[in-house]
């Protein structure tokens, strides 16, 4: 009787993927990350679009990323019902941890939204610009301690661009790693370190407070409603941008492919996420298809030199 | 557990075993941080630093251990029965290997049921059927009502649909 | 006397009958998965984040809260009936208090821990109202020396839960620093001890640890126990706490109250940290050190209370600053963000009606959270009365399903089997397993603010104790260490026991 049953179940089980479109996100952080906050703003819009009937999100935290992408290679390989988010700080991570598993190993879709950093320092700093740090840095790159998020992330690759762009040894930059923005945060407005990276979303209360004083930008371009100069405007040529992207599971077919890629094209295009990226603050900078991978292919051959100019990557 | 034993004096063979896993434990944190590169940076602690310091804690416990084997200061664990065990860990052992097959219920319910057994309830059947009971309401109530990303099975879509 | 009006109003906005719902809500569910190891509050929130979408927003973030204070009071639950820490704060509870159910005083362990969370809820929000602004400013001064030497303090307090052998205690703490090895490490990104898995990259789950060293590791050693069975699990005496429990109890709570707050509310410091030390200075303090270690009601009062106290403190700096110290607190802000709103400096000014409506419902949910539990005490105290092939069954399914809900990679399982085994062998040979797990929190956070010290200091070890606060920590550790040493070299007996009972 149990056989039988089973049997039953078996067959229900097989015959429900033919008719659901629904997908998983996995974000390969905690809850409360930007991977996740992507994940999740992507679950919501979808499901109220009807891009996708249901949508769930897994956490898969740990290693810049890394770990949630070993996972997503492993398990949903051919699954055109697996997606996962990542981005620039991935890139970094999976050099610095030398992470068996890369993003060739997935299926980019595409870049959805991105972050300016910010270089910030205490308000009661008498560094006063940009200028005004990269001096102290070239005198003495010690003495200047900078606080952001884990080593290798994008936070530490500003700070090796910086220094390289400025004509300093970047292997000697003094950069110390914080678990988690808030940990950085009160470091900065403790006092406790000489200068900041993160992203700009990170520190605007504090700027419009006056408790930390923002030298300058990472955009191309000055930024609508930001009072800083960008990085490249006070004379260093360094531009960077912490993006967030999808990818999907290795080992899909063209047509898989194809599919996952409308989709995602349908989000971008959708009411809801426009709305939804304007309340989260994020920028869109959605890039597909052979132009995403071009952009891709060139954002990890410059991290991999930077972090191999950092001392990080052998 | 350890009030049901009297320390006796004499030479322990568990402690030595206990030792050797210790020291082993230290060889593998050494080994690890040979591999490491060393770069303290401006803290000139590197990342090999504290694990090699841990190591020599872990060398130290070990010698410890060794010379209260040799006092026979450790205590003498009652009898154990190792039916028991062997039920719970089959049954735990069965979860991790049929979780992504079967789904969380039917492994659940075969590791309540393997851990009933293993407390003594015959027959076999019952423990599993309460752990399927059990099992489905958990599921219900962590996956369909609180979201939560439970592995769904055959049996899942079949109570619950897609 | 501003801030008290602000407060009223606050209570106003909170006595609403659809924010009360909200409220209500929130520490139900709260409640319900703080009883689940490994399932946390953040990650509740996280779930529930989508469901609130539409809500009107000063709801949801109050049912958030509720959930907040609600997973707090729930981890108490299973360490002391089943020796199953819901998660890392509550891991001590389950020290004396699953001893105390042991001997059928499961009850006014319970209520111990439902009393001492409500004193403590109800004191660190008040505290939270009035001096946040205060309290932000003292937490940012401190940077990672200071951070450092708390670490060491927190060590070196952890000898309290040793058990009966220096040792066997120092040999567990040494497996769980060894255990927190693992991972990547966060200064240099260097992967340390994971054989190339890229499951251990992220080092060892503290959860997934403790569920296995307790509850998988105990069910292990029960099982397999020969001979009469013990008295285990009967319940006996009264369900509600005698006036000796009251007597010992209420300086307990208000002890943890001011550790956990401050503890709370420092960007580095974690419920944990606070609950740890709460221990220790009950320990240190008791008029009845002999029962520590088999059923001491101090030993859960004082925790207990720690631990829902840094629940509220955590808050001071995600109000005030908008900076988020722990998982709940960080997915707390997305929400806030979710709304539009950005906790920071100006968040008291912009917002401060939602900002008082939700301190008004911390309170709120505080209250809900007693009148909810101590009826309840009588029930979950029935719990132990189910048969135990049954009980263990249930234990052992909802510790795998932690872990599975969280992460379902059989790589997670695996150690939770393996640590269980080694939990049992602990068991076997007497060796304390807290000590494993306050090793693997501690170890990381002590070497991780030391090496952010020194590399603020471009390797000058003198800053270690440039500050006063850093420098009075540590010598308060040296002194602990030194002291008793002296007094054992110095005499033993009862002169020891009577000083050791005066200092501190």
């Amino acid at each position: 009787m149990k056989h039988t049953f089973l049997g039953v179940a078996f067959a229900a089980a097989l015959a429900v993927p033919a008719f659901a479109q629904d997908y998983t996100i996995m974000a390969p952080a905690n809850p409360g990350g930007g991977w996740d906050g992507t994940a999740r703003a992507m679950q919501e819009v979808m499901q109220a679009e009807g891009i996708a009937p249901s949508v769930e999100v897994i956490n898969v935290p740990g290693a810049g990323g890394t770990v949630g992408l070993a996972q997503f290679v492993a398990d949903s390989a051919g699954d055109p019902t697996k997606l996962i988010v990542g981005g620039y700080v991935m890139v970094g991570a999976i050099l610095t941890n030398a992470s068996p598993v890369t993003l060739a190993d997935v299926t980019p879709i595409a870049r959805l939204t991105g972050d300016t950093q910010a270089i910030v320092v205490p308000a009661a700093s008498d560094i006063q610009t940009l200028g005004d740090l990269v001096e102290k840095l070239k005198a003495d790159p010690g003495a200047v301690s900078w606080a952001g998020g884990s080593a290798g992330g994008t936070d530490h690759i500003t700070v090796g661009l910086l220094a390289k762009a400025a004509g300093v040894d970047p292997t000697k930059i003094n950069y110390v790693a914080f678990s988690g923005g808030g940990e950085a945060m009160a470091a900065i407005l403790g006092n406790q370190v000489t200068a900041g990276v993160s992203s700009v979303g990170e520190f605007a209360e504090q700027v419009k407070a006056g408790t930390m004083r923002l030298l300058a930008v990472s955009s191309a371009e000055r930024m609508p409603g930001i009072d800083a100069p960008t990085i490249k405007e006070a004379g260093f040529d360094v531009v960077v941008q912490n993006w967030r992207m999808i990818a999907a599971a290795p080992g899909l077919s063209d047509e898989q492919k194809a599919k996952v890629a409308a989709d995602i094209e349908k989000l971008n295009a959708s009411a809801g996420w426009t709305s939804m990226l304007e309340t989260k603050g994020w920028a869109n900078t959605y890039l597909a298809g052979a132009a995403f991978d071009t952009q891709l292919a060139a954002d990890i051959a410059t991290t991999e030199t930077v972090l191999r100019d950092i001392g990080l990557v052998k | 557990m350890t009030k049901g034993f009297v320390p006796e004096r004499r030479p322990r063979g568990a402690a030595f075993i206990i030792a050797a896993g210790l020291a082993g434990l230290a060889g593998v944190l050494l080994w690890d941080a040979a591999g490491l590169k060393q770069d303290g940076g401006y803290a000139g602690v590197g990342p090999a630093d504290v694990p090699r310091m841990i190591a020599y804690g872990l060398l130290i416990l070990s010698v410890g251990t060794v010379i209260a084997g040799i006092r026979g200061d450790l205590p003498r664990p009652p009898r154990q029965a190792p039916a028991p065990l062997l039920w719970i860990l089959g049954g735990l052992g069965a979860q991790l290997a049929l979780l992504h097959v079967l789904g969380f219920v039917l492994s659940g319910a075969i590791l309540f049921g393997c851990t009933a057994r293993g407390f003594g309830k015959k027959p076999l059947w019952r423990g599993l059927l309460i752990g399927l009971v059990l099992a489905v309401v958990i599921y219900g109530l962590f996956d369909r009502v609180l979201r939560l990303n439970l592995p769904g099975g055959p049996l899942e879509h079949l109570i619950f649909g897609g | 006397m501003d801030s008290f009006s602000l407060l009223l109003q606050g209570l106003e906005t909170a006595l609403q009958p659809m924010i009360l719902l909200y409220a209500l809500v929130g520490v139900v569910l709260g409640t319900a998965v703080g009883v689940l190891p490994g399932i946390g509050p953040a990650l509740t929130v996280a779930l529930l984040l989508p469901v609130t979408y539409g809500l009107d927003p000063a709801g949801s973030l109050i049912m958030f809260a509720g959930i907040y204070y609600g997973g707090m009071y729930g981890g108490s639950t299973t360490s002391i009936l089943l020796n199953t820490p819901g998660e890392s704060a509550s891991i001590v509870t389950a020290i004396e208090g699953n001893q105390m159910a042991r001997q059928g005083r499961g009850g006014p362990a319970l209520a111990t821990a439902a009393i001492g969370s409500f004193v403590a809820g109800l004191i660190a929000t008040l505290l939270l109202a009035f001096l946040a602004p205060q309290v932000v400013k003292l937490a940012l001064s401190l940077g990672p020396r200071e951070y450092f030497a708390l670490m060491v303090l927190a060590f070196v307090t952890v000898s309290a839960t040793f058990g009966d052998s220096t040792l066997r205690g120092l040999t567990s703490l040494f497996i769980g620093l060894a255990l927190a090895c693992v991972g990547i490490d966060g200064l240099t990104g260097a992967a340390r001890l994971t054989f190339g898995v890229p499951q251990l990259m992220d080092g060892i789950e503290t959860t997934t640890l403790a569920v296995a060293l307790f509850a998988i590791g105990e069910a292990l050693g029960v099982a397999a126990m020969t001979g009469p069975a013990d008295r285990l699990h009967r319940v006996t005496g009264r369900v509600s706490m005698t006036a000796q429990d009251w007597k010992r109890s209420w300086k307990a709570w208000l002890r943890g109250t001011f550790i956990g707050f401050p503890i709370g509310s420092m960007p580095a410091g974690g419920a944990d940290v606070a609950s740890f030390l709460s221990y220790a200075t009950e320990r240190k303090l008791t008029k009845h050190p002999e029962e520590f270690g088999h059923g001491a009601i101090e030993g859960v009062a004082g925790p207990e209370a720690a631990n829902n106290a840094a629940a509220a403190g955590t808050l001071v700096p995600l109000l005030t600053l908008g900076l988020p110290t722990t998982a709940t607190a960080a997915i707390m802000l997305a929400g806030f963000q979710q709304f539009g709103l950005q906790p920071g400096p100006l968040l008291f000014i912009t917002n401060a009606e939602l900002v008082w409506g939700l301190i008004a419902s911390l309170l709120i949910a505080n209250v809900m959270l007693v009148v909810l539990n101590l009826p309840l005490i009588g029930l979950w105290i029935k719990l132990l009365s189910i048969p135990r092939p049954w009980l263990y069954g249930g234990i052992l399914l909802f510790a795998t399903l932690g872990t599975i809900g969280v992460n379902p990679s059989p790589i997670e399982l695996g150690m939770l089997i393996l640590f269980g085994l080694m939990g049992y062998g602990m068991r076997l040979y007497g060796y304390p397993v807290a000590p494993v797990v306050v090793g693997l929190i501690l170890g990381p956070m002590a070497e991780q603010q030391l090496r952010r010290a020194l590399s603020i200091a471009q390797g000058d070890w003198q800053t270690l104790v440039s500050t006063p606060v850093s420098a009075i920590l540590l010598t308060v550790s040296v002194l602990l260490i030194v002291v008793p040493m002296v007094l054992r070299l110095m005499g033993r007996g009862k002169v020891l026991a009577a000083v050791a009972g005066d200092t501190d």
